[in-house]
């Protein structure tokens, strides 16, 4: 029951994350003094749920995965874990590093002075909200590819 | 109009960012081609892939405080650096599922 809550708050945090990306993007395109204070709690909400979702997605990667690796390998899609996952562990870390960028983006970047400025913040919101939708159809995969070499024993 | 200046810290961690994806994916490579490199980052920290993510946070966070001191970003404006970002991702990106694509013949 432990591991299962874990996996459920790695991807509840995850879906959070792009979910504020998506958030921010909209409110950096009418940045303006009123709701400036929003876009840095948005950019900091992002980076937290990003690195929340790093932080418990790694404990249980660590802790369980093992056993799951073992049944996707014996089962019908094997390369769920021998791309996917492998593909979805390293992807992660560029994810981490713009979502940590991002209140660094927004604290410093003149958001109400520049279009460039404001470019940069969303390019990297983009960024972030495509790698996490291919984090989430990866681990869709993952966990059907449990399902279905359950179901073949 | 003109554009303001971005912060140095914006500068210099943008450009930390861009360099710490490209070095993710070469990391990547070096470990899964190399079994010394990979036992090492497995008795460093247990598991391979927290080695691998110690190394590239900790590279983003230095060399983005090493790039701040530097003149550097006085010679980028927001527009570099979102294309410095945009291409490191498309590049250690590429790197990473190319990578593993030969895993994915068992698919077809």
């Amino acid at each position: 029951m432990f591991d299962q809550a874990v996996m459920m708050s790695h991807i509840v945090f995850g879906v959070f994350g792009i979910l504020f990306a998506v958030a921010l993007y909209m409110d950096v395109s009418n940045a303006s003094e009123t709701n400036l204070r929003r876009i840095k709690v948005l950019s900091w909400l992002v980076a937290v749920c990003v690195m929340l979702s790093y932080i418990v997605g790694g404990y249980w990667y660590v802790q369980y995965y093992g056993e799951h690796r073992n049944i996707i390998k014996a089962g019908q899609w094997p390369w769920a874990h021998t791309y996917f996952m492998e593909v979805k562990e390293h992807l992660f870390f560029i994810m981490l590093i713009l979502s940590i960028y991002l209140p660094v983006a927004v604290h410093g970047g003149g958001l109400l002075a520049g279009r460039k400025a404001r470019r940069l913040t969303q390019g990297v919101c983009l960024l972030i909200v495509l790698l996490g939708l291919f984090m989430e159809f990866s681990g869709g995969i993952i966990g059907k590819s449990i399902t279905m070499a359950l179901l073949r024993r | 109009m003109r554009e303001a200046k971005i912060e140095r810290f914006t500068a210099g961690f943008g450009l930390s960012a861009a360099a710490s994806i490209l070095l993710n994916a070469l990391i990547l490579v070096v470990k899964e081609t190399n079994e010394h490199v990979m036992n090492f980052f497995k008795s460093l920290m247990g598991h391979h892939w927290v080695t691998h993510g110690a190394i590239v946070i900790g590279m983003f966070i230095m060399l983005g405080f090493i790039f701040s001191a530097t003149n550097l970003p006085d010679r980028l404006d927001a527009g570099r650096i979102l294309k410095y970002l945009i291409w490191a991702v498309i590049i250690g990106g590429s790197i990473i599922a190319g990578f593993f694509a030969p895993n994915l013949r068992a698919a077809l």
